[in-house]
């Protein structure tokens, strides 16, 4: 992927102020925007990658929910794990999709951008000022990340049939980190294929999608999922690899910084490192191969952190 | 026997526990073997002492009587060993070059927790044996609540007064060993280990538990066994949520896992102050009480055995509901209010029966007639 193919596809900021503005943005670190039409030529006098986006351009954008975590009084939980809004399973079901993260309250902007970023989605952000500087310091992150094109790692098949109660399950998966490939059809790759309306995944289960999800979970089985994470519940994993090399987006939805993340991946990997949000590059710690399995620790996790395991010499 | 006089009898008879449904499947991961002789449940299984003094505590102010205490504490220990003075008994199970743990606990602040007055004597006679503070914790699981409590005025400079997280918020994972843990896929939660203490499983080679004397919601009273238990290991309130508890089989099983349980050599639950509902909180002293106690012995199951009974008879004695009590028509699921307002409240089926199960799995007697109660009175 070319430099400029590269960011391109980072996630933008959408700004309607006028290009007074510009030095709030240069001090942010903010280079990319995307802008209403008759704001574009300034902009990029100003010196800024400006791209016109219309308010008709904008309203054709699926809507995102603010990532994080919230209380839900209205759900009565199986777990004490907090209810946690994320978008991977809209990005994974529809990769080519064009988004939009909304008025997106103060101090959500930088995962909103991360978690853009860690599923390669075609996203515009619309911030609170209060964010810029958080999320000049996120792009500034992701803009540096090695770039990356390994495949994602899967679980299970999940058939698309398009509906609503099916995205539900998706995003309960996800969420779960419990891998999914989404397919059109069943598929021989997998012992494991999701199929609502079918005998073993009957429609009406979709109606409870946290006790379906945890279903699919326990005919996997823990012990042949790829990844695990322990020390949170708020921490989702996307995991891509060859079957040698292996990169790990990990996006902190807690809103506060983690110490000690363990992951367990299926499979044999040589040492690798951390890239995180905020501290930079950081050592993986108390790595361990067992039972076929590699465990290591990443010591701080910010909102986002990248984890990549060469391959083996 | 006529079938109105059987059901009069089972009537009489008291609450036998009940067992869970089924038993969650719990993985124990630890390299570490036991010790020739465990600390639980130690050289006394099934021994008890229990050292009563009037003196104690004065229930106006709350306030515990450090001389009593030291008296109490030196009559339990020589008691328990034969000892004839407390160095001699303490020399039983502490050496010079011991790292001493000191488990307190801290939830019931701020009116039952261990008390100052025995962890200060505790340290004094470690430090009498020659152990330097340097090497003795006074430790918990969160930094809040020691910071509550705060042990530091009442100790020598030099002991260290540590936790393993700033708060219970699950941000914190650093000071859990990631080679020592319990999995259990309880309720279907993502994050299934729960992590032993660093502290415990690397620094230590002795632990004092001292608990206290406090109703529990989930176990139906927590003791040594759980404070041991659930104090040295991560990612435990996961065990029980939205009224249904697997504390019956996870509080031992945890307890069980080396090397705490080779390292937890001596019992001192703090019965001082008592908490019977609401436990194991005591943020108001409308539920605390007074058993002017401390119990002593190696046996974490025997002596929780023994706590069983006395927070029981004090429910009883209030006219509250019993704690082995399974009914649902006391059960206010989640309704923590309703909880702390009624005694006649249970937000969770309580499993006292987790001391049984300990005894199960060799960590001391739970069998009444076999535990041998030594009284004291000072």
């Amino acid at each position: 992927m070319t430099l400029l193919l590269w960011l391109a596809a980072l996630p933008c900021l959408y700004w309607t102020a006028a290009a007074d503005s510009a030095p709030r943005l240069k001090a942010a670190g903010i280079e990319r925007l995307c802008v209403p039409p008759e704001r574009a030529e300034q902009w990029s006098k100003a010196g800024f990658s400006a791209v016109a986006l219309s308010e008709a351009d904008l309203a054709v954008r699926d809507t995102l929910l603010a990532p994080g975590i919230r209380a839900r009084a209205d759900r009565a939980s199986a777990t004490r794990s907090p209810w946690v809004d994320a978008n991977g399973w809209r990005f994974l079901r529809h990769p080519d999709g064009q988004y939009v993260y909304e008025d997106l309250p103060a101090g959500r902007a930088a995962l909103a951008a991360a978690e853009a970023s860690a599923y390669g989605a075609d996203a515009v952000l619309k911030i609170d000022p209060a964010d810029l500087e958080s999320l000049g310091q996120m792009m500034a992150f992701v803009a540096q990340l090695p770039a990356n094109d390994l495949p994602d790692v899967a679980d299970l098949a999940v058939v698309d049939d398009g509906s609503a109660p099916l995205g539900e399950v998706l995003n309960l998966l996800v969420r779960r980190n419990l891998l999914v490939r989404i397919v059109k059809a069943p598929s021989s790759d997998f012992g494991i294929n999701v199929k609502l309306g079918t005998k073993e995944y009957p429609l009406k289960e979709a109606g409870e999608p946290s006790a379906l999800a945890l279903r699919i979970r326990r005919q996997l089985t823990d012990e042949q999922r790829a990844l695990r994470i322990f020390g949170s519940e708020v921490v989702i994993g996307r995991l891509a690899s060859d079957g040698s090399r292996a990169r790990l987006h990990l996006l902190n939805y807690g809103g506060r910084e983690i110490e000690g993340l363990r992951i367990h991946l299926r499979g044999s990997f040589p040492q690798g490192a951390a890239l995180v949000a905020g501290p930079g590059r950081v050592g993986l710690e108390e790595s361990a191969v067992v039972d076929g399995a590699t465990e290591f620790t990443v010591p701080r996790l910010s909102a986002y952190g990248v984890v990549d395991l060469p391959a083996v010499k | 026997m006529d079938r109105r006089a059987f059901v009069r009898l089972l009537a009489a008879a008291p609450l036998a526990p009940a067992l869970p449904e089924a038993l969650p499947k719990l993985k124990v991961v630890s390299a570490y073997a036991p010790a020739a002789v465990p600390g639980m449940p130690g050289p006394y299984p099934g021994r008890v002492v229990s050292v009563k003094s009037e003196r104690s505590v004065d229930t106006t102010s709350n306030a515990a009587n450090g001389d009593v205490v030291r008296e109490m504490m030196a009559r339990g220990l020589c008691a328990l060993t034969g000892e004839r003075t407390a160095p001699q008994a303490w020399r039983r199970f502490f050496a010079p070059g011991d790292v001493v743990g000191i488990k307190v606990n801290c939830g019931g602040h701020p009116n039952v927790v261990s008390s100052y007055e025995i962890v200060a004597e505790a340290v004094r006679q470690l430090m009498a044996l020659g152990i330097p503070t340097t090497q003795i914790y006074v430790y918990e699981r969160f930094q809040n609540q020691l910071d509550e409590v705060d042990y530091a005025p009442h100790l020598p400079e030099g002991v260290t007064i540590v936790a393993a997280e700033t708060a219970n918020r699950r941000a914190d994972n650093r000071g859990y060993d990631p080679a020592v843990y319990v999995e259990a896929d309880l309720f279907g939660e993502e994050d299934t280990r729960s992590n032993m203490m660093r502290l415990v499983s690397q620094r230590l080679t002795k632990i004092i538990n001292i608990p206290n004397v406090k109703d529990h919601g989930a176990t139906g009273a927590t003791g040594c066994l759980k404070n041991v238990a659930y104090g040295s290991f991560s990612n435990v309130a996961r065990t029980h949520h939205r009224g249904k508890s697997h504390t019956y089989s996870f509080v031992g099983t945890l307890a069980s896992v080396e090397p705490l349980r080779s390292r937890t050599v001596l019992q001192i639950m703090d019965g001082l102050r008592g908490v019977w509902h609401g436990g194991p909180f005591a943020r108001t002293r409308r539920y605390v009480f007074y058993p002017k106690r401390i119990l002593f012995g190696t046996d974490p199951v025997a002596i929780d055995r023994l706590l069983l009974d006395i927070i029981d008879g004090e429910r009883k004695a209030h006219g509250a509901i019993s704690i082995y009590d399974r009914s649902p028509q006391y059960l206010k699921v989640d309704d923590g209010a309703a909880r702390d307002a009624d005694p006649n409240v249970n937000i969770i089926i309580r499993e006292p029966g987790h001391v049984e199960y300990a005894a199960r799995l060799g960590l001391g007697v739970a069998d009444l007639a076999r535990i041998k109660v030594q009284d004291v009175e000072v």
